[in-house]
């Protein structure tokens, strides 16, 4: 087991260092023009621009490039040459937004996708389970800066029901961070709740006509406890993993969308904010910071599937 | 379900009712595929998106028809001054207050104009033309490359089974989103040279590249899962005991059995795809300007929620009709080729 | 507890001389809307908005709308303006200085004394060698305004040297007399306006040699910058240690102002008509405008700005060196289109110099506009001929423009306008943030796109160095057209030494203008208007000014 944990450890790390040579190719080396001129922000003059080509090693090769990029980066000495921010101080800041987002999302998605998924299950082939399907599949198809934006604008601001987007932080007023929060959880879960009830309806189908099912029914056990006990239970194993990975990928750039129709400055906006201005620093950040969410919990994800999978442990 | 008796046949639904058909049909001997069309056509529901679909590309593709015939005009001709006569009364394209006319039901601006006078009817048909475009493209070059991967891994193993595995971890787990708004913005700012192959900013292609790449994870782990496990089958066995090389084996044994995976991965690819360009081109990384797009025309509409709400809403529910129907095809693709659904798209 | 006692009686002796003077002050509002009068209540906090964080909060730095709104309340230079609103607002007047600097015979020569007394916001007394440091602070942080301190005898080696503490020897400066004497190479007919500018505001001497956007300098201003988190907020509050003897520069009336970045417009013009915001710098966007105009009107007006919108064409790449094209496009442009994607806030005109400035003409942006009056549709059969005429139709042509709204729309508006005039025209959009540096890099070489201006100061050279041959540089340009008039080049040299804007000096600028316009170099489509909208809770009617040159002016505001 060790073994596993440690070889999943050493690939994490490799990953991560092709995620940053990846990231550094695409903004260094495909636009045609000036590295330079375009990283000096606004109003450069020939000596900032020169100051900022020795700095980052542009007259170096690609290699001691790229070299000079990550060491910036390992030692957090990252700066936005657009704002002349801290890279660093920025992703703070939008942390705990972006985490509030996707914790907050995923709780509902979890919740509600069960619950769409037990009780399809349970009426499978009958109308409900019809109909619930065809509420996920609307769900999974419905683009989500789309409903975010008619959600924020008609129900945030026409009738007002709910805030016009924007954030507030949890320490200021809870309140009102959950308040503020509603509409965008909502927006980000409803394709995941389709997504999620479907997988769960086909993993309980399955389940259900499993042999030791059928033995606990001829025991006699009541149906709802066979429904907890076992299907649940087991049902609900791919399902946990499948949600690590989606988590990840949330928080790991598909809270973009989101955050950018409801405003919410979190990691995700400033990414999409820093990648319009082609400011490499923050976005470097980002996607290394991203890139490492996704793989933690990948792993993560693998380590416990190993855990409860023999099988693969012994591999 | 649970309480239905097993052995009443007559009034089984669901997955149950597959499998004793299936059970029925292996005697007489049908093939899988016709027996997957007879379940498809008993489908109504997925046979009726299928026509949805079909119809929403054909008007899609009938674009420049509409355009010269009925609205007369250009995606990107500008109306800005035009005054149009509706029901007797000459109105402003676009007001002196910048507020576009809503739909006007005729032939001309039949849904209305946008902020720079264009016919948003026109534009949505020329949008529909270039997401779908770039949808099917992009889940083309997705499957083609998901299939050549798989094959290679799930079947060589070893060495390069473990070079593809990394390579399709590092694509797995570099932020999606991240990824295809940075290749599409540094793409679109001065357009792609490798050697002698040279592609504009604004050309599909760099959509198309960008989404088809980000996509193959999702469907190479599955392939290669699948060729892993049908490597070890009989008939593999025993065509390599009679001296097939493996490429013929690939295309004669392996792939033929792959093909309900890849069809409904296909269908489902599209789906995404679709919505994927759509996000990009939202973020303002995709298709490029003037050019339509649903995800373009979403990101100007919503600018204009207020005085011009069609402008978001029209491409949008577009979009989602598309997209749904194309789902639920899939769906129902999937429920007939294999019951069971044990292809299962990992997320 | 001493400190605070101490400081509550300062507010006190500040408030009852405020009370004191605004009892004894004169009315001096024209007509309605400009604060100033006795009426204004003092007191309260609002908070308003800005779309984006301003490019610098360090006066050294800062060179955009977004900073020098907020800035221009915090520090003060040698001279200033009036805050009034219109005309009356351009006038120079002295402000950390006695009187307006005495301009030696030759022109090259300015002397000034330091008012005594006067401390910063955090109670350093002001010295006449901080002017000095604050002006190398501007020129070794190789700020976007260094080019309007090179003038001074020393400055550009001083540049050069690269060293901070050196000395630049136009300017002498004596702490116990107060006195400032700054020496030019050649005469400067702008430089009084120079040291209005927020480049020029006396900042402590020993503020260091950084961007110190993260915590500003004090300054001499109505309100300090007492907090800044860049990107989300930053707070101005009143300065208990603000003059009471600048008599035109009357202290602001709120005591807390809180700045919040808010990147969406429309998010913004909800948040003020609901009272969640105050104020927002940007005009609404146009799609709240109609709601804004219709049912709160009692607390919004659009005013016409210095500013002139513009499509340059590139004089050094075709098709844009031929003059023909260049009229051809001027025949062509459709400026009551365009205007309409500004929802109606930009008039349509021909002058490059705008409405305000010394040397507009208001008949050029009307009846004498060569290409026809602006206000009717173009004569787009006379450009498709010319163009056809001149060889290139079927060109292809990239039109630049960014992604602020409604610069996209309007340069998506301006290619379809090329390409019915008869060329193959594609825009192409950049990010608002990297745009002009992008256009003003001579390696971009751009064909045509989208321009705007608005004055620094009310001096015709601040608009003309946009079309000065003299200004070319390969980064960095603001000349993106490039353009090279001798004859304008030179007027533009001998009109700038004269010290004073007179009549005749008017009439000539004027001139200038006129054959800038005439000869095609440019294509001007119209001024724009900008807008202030506040919340119910401001009192609009008394407490609202909109400053020529500094927008609006934080210290008008009150609440009803």
């Amino acid at each position: 087991m060790a073994r596993f944990i440690v070889r999943r450890l050493i690939q994490m790390v490799l990953v991560m260092f092709a995620v940053s040579l990846l990231t550094f190719l695409i903004f260094n080396v495909i636009p045609n023009g000036d590295p330079a001129v375009r990283m000096a922000g606004r109003q450069p003059t020939e000596t900032q621009i020169e100051a900022i080509r020795k700095e980052w090693g542009f007259d170096d090769n690609v290699f001691v490039q790229y070299k000079t990029m990550m060491e910036k980066v390992l030692t957090g000495d990252l700066k936005s040459y657009f704002t002349q921010l801290p890279v660093g101080e920025e992703i703070k800041k939008g942390l705990p937004r972006t985490l509030s987002l996707a914790i907050g999302a995923a709780i509902l998605w979890m919740f509600v996708a069960i619950c769409f998924g037990l009780y399809s299950a349970m009426k499978a082939g009958k109308f409900a389970d019809r109909f619930l399907t065809i509420i996920a599949l609307i769900g999974i198809s419905i683009p989500v800066f789309w409903i975010g934006a008619l959600m924020n604008y008609y129900l945030g601001f026409k009738l007002g029901w709910f805030p016009n987007g924007g954030y507030v932080e949890f320490t200021k007023d809870p309140v009102d961070w959950f308040y503020h929060l509603i509409l965008p959880w909502t927006a980000l879960a409803i394709l995941f709740i389709g997504f999620y009830s479907r997988v769960l309806r086909s993993n309980v189908l399955d389940t259900i006509n499993e042999d030791y099912v059928r033995t606990a029914r001829a025991k006699g056990l009541s149906e709802r406890r066979i429904l907890v006990r076992h299907v649940l239970r087991n049902s609900l194993i791919p399902i946990v993993t499948l949600w690590g990975l989606d988590f990840g990928f949330v928080v790991g750039g598909g809270a973009i969308l989101t955050e950018t129709v409801f405003d919410l400055q979190g990691v995700g906006q400033y990414a999409a904010e820093s990648i319009g201005q082609l400011d490499v620093p923050p976005v470097l950040a980002v996607t290394l910071f991203a890139a490492f969410f996704i793989v933690l919990l990948n792993a993560i994800v693998d380590i416990m599937y190993a855990y409860l999978d023999p099988r693969i442990r012994l591999q | 379900m649970a309480t239905e008796p097993l052995t009443d046949q007559t009034t089984l639904q669901g997955p149950a009712a597959w499998e004793a058909e299936a059970a029925r049909e292996k005697v007489h001997g049908i093939g899988p595929w016709r027996l997957g069309a007879r379940r498809l056509r008993r489908n109504k529901v997925a046979l009726l998106f299928g026509a949805l679909f079909v119809l929403l590309v054909a008007v899609c593709v009938a674009a420049p028809l509409w355009a010269n015939n009925v609205a007369h005009t250009t995606p990107t001709e500008n109306h800005l001054s035009d005054t149009i006569q509706v029901n007797g009364e000459t109105k402003n394209v676009v007001g002196l207050d910048g507020v576009p006319i809503g739909p006007t039901w005729h032939g001309e601006f039949f849904l209305g104009a946008d902020p720079n006078g264009r016919d948003i009817m026109v534009r949505l048909l020329y949008g529909g033309r270039n997401s779908l475009l770039i949808g099917v493209t992009a889940a083309l070059m997705t499957t083609i490359l998901s299939i050549v991967f798989g094959l290679i891994a799930g079947y060589f193993r070893g060495g390069s089974d473990a070079v593809i595995r990394s390579l399709l971890d590092i694509l797995w787990s570099f932020p999606v989103v991240i990824l295809g708004v940075a290749l599409g913005v540094a793409l679109a700012l001065g357009g792609l040279k490798i050697g002698p192959i040279s592609i504009s900013g604004d050309s599909l292609l760099i959509p198309i590249f960008i989404i088809g790449v980000v996509y193959i994870p999702y469907m190479a782990r599955p392939v290669r899962g699948q060729v892993l496990a049908l490597r070890e089958k009989e008939f593999v066995e025993a065509a390599r005991a009679q001296g097939a090389g493996p490429l013929r084996i690939m295309f004669t044994e392996v792939l033929p059995n792959l093909a309900s995976t890849i069809l409904v991965f296909f269908t489902l690819l599209i789906a995404n795809a679709v919505l994927l360009e759509a996000a990009l081109s939202f973020l303002g990384a995709g298709i490029q300007p003037p050019n339509p797009s649903w995800g373009t025309m979403i990101d100007d509409g919503v600018d204009r929620i207020a005085t011009a709400p069609h402008l978001a809403i029209v491409p949008g529910v577009m979009l989602v009709l598309t997209v749904l129907s194309l789902n639920v095809f899939g769906d129902g693709v999937r429920d007939a080729l294999d019951p069971r659904a044990k292809i299962r798209i990992e997320h | 507890m001493g400190k605070m006692r101490r400081r509550a009686l300062v507010l006190l002796v500040a408030a009852l001389s405020m009370l004191v003077i605004a009892a004894c002050g004169d009315d001096d509002d024209g007509g309605g809307g400009d604060g100033g009068g006795g009426e204004a209540k003092t007191g309260g906090s609002i908070t308003i908005s800005e779309t984006s964080q301003p490019d610098y909060l360090d006066p050294a730095l800062s060179y955009t709308v977004n900073g020098w709104e907020p800035l221009s309340t915090v520090y003060t230079g040698l001279t200033g303006y009036k805050r009034a609103e219109g005309q009356e607002g351009a006038q120079l007047v002295p402000s950390l200085a006695t009187a307006l600097p005495k301009v030696s015979e030759d022109g090259k020569t300015y002397e000034m004394t330091l008012r005594k007394g006067l401390k910063y916001s955090d109670g350093t007394p002001v010295k006449a060698s901080d002017f000095e440091h604050a002006i190398k602070r501007v020129l070794n942080l190789e700020s976007g305004g260094t080019a309007f301190f090179l003038g001074i005898e020393g400055a550009p080696d001083y540049v050069e040297a690269g060293k901070a503490e050196a000395d630049i020897p136009g300017i002498e400066t004596d702490d116990a007399s107060g006195k400032i004497t700054i020496t030019l190479t050649e005469p400067d007919g702008s430089f009084s306006n120079v040291l209005a500018m927020p480049f020029a505001s006396l900042v402590p001497g020993d503020t260091p040699f950084r961007n110190l956007t993260e915590s500003p300098p004090p300054g001499v201003g109505q309100y300090k910058i007492t907090e800044s988190v860049p990107n989300r907020q930053f707070v101005l509050e009143k300065n208990a240690n603000f003059p009471t003897n600048l008599t035109d520069d009357p202290p602001g009336n709120v005591d807390k102002i809180t700045v919040k970045i808010v990147k969406n417009a429309q998010r913004q013009a909800q948040d003020v008509i609901s009272g969640e915001l105050d104020y927002m710098q940007d005009p609404p966007p146009a799609d709240i405008k109609p709601e804004v105009k219709a049912k709160y009107s009692d607390r919004y007006e659009e005013i016409t700005t210095a500013s002139t919108y513009y499509m340059f064409m590139n004089t050094r790449v075709a098709p844009f060196n031929k003059k023909e094209v260049r009229e051809a496009v001027n025949w062509g442009l459709d400026k009551p289109a365009l205007a309409r994607l500004f929802a109606g806030e930009v008039t349509p005109g021909c002058s490059f110099l705008p409405p305000g400035m010394p040397g507009y003409d208001k008949a050029l942006d009307v009846e004498d506009c060569p290409w026809g009056n602006p206000n009717e549709p173009p004569d787009l059969e006379k450009a498709r001929q010319m163009i056809k005429d001149a060889g290139v139709d079927g060109m292809d042509v990239t039109v630049w423009g960014n992604n602020d709204d409604p610069t996209d729309k309007v340069t998506e508006a301006y290619a379809d306008q090329l390409t019915k005039m008869g060329f193959n025209a594609k825009p192409k959009i950049l990010d608002g943030g990297v745009y002009f540096q992008t256009i003003g890099n001579a390696k971009t070489a751009p064909q045509t796109g989208f321009a705007n201006w608005f004055q620094d100061f009310p001096h015709p050279k601040n608009f003309m160095f946009l079309v000065d041959g003299k200004s070319i540089q390969p980064t960095n340009n603001q000349n993106f057209g490039n353009v090279d008039d001798p004859e304008i080049t030179k007027g533009i040299a001998e009109l700038n030494l004269q010290p004073e804007i007179t009549d005749e000096v008017a009439a000539q600028w004027q001139d200038l203008n006129r054959k800038l316009v005439e000869r095609a170099w440019v294509a001007p489509y119209g001024h724009r208007k900008l807008a202030t909208f506040v919340s119910e809770r401001m009192d609009f009617d008394n407490c609202t000014r909109f400053h020529p040159v500094w927008n609006n002016d934080y210290t008008s505001f009150c609440l009803k």
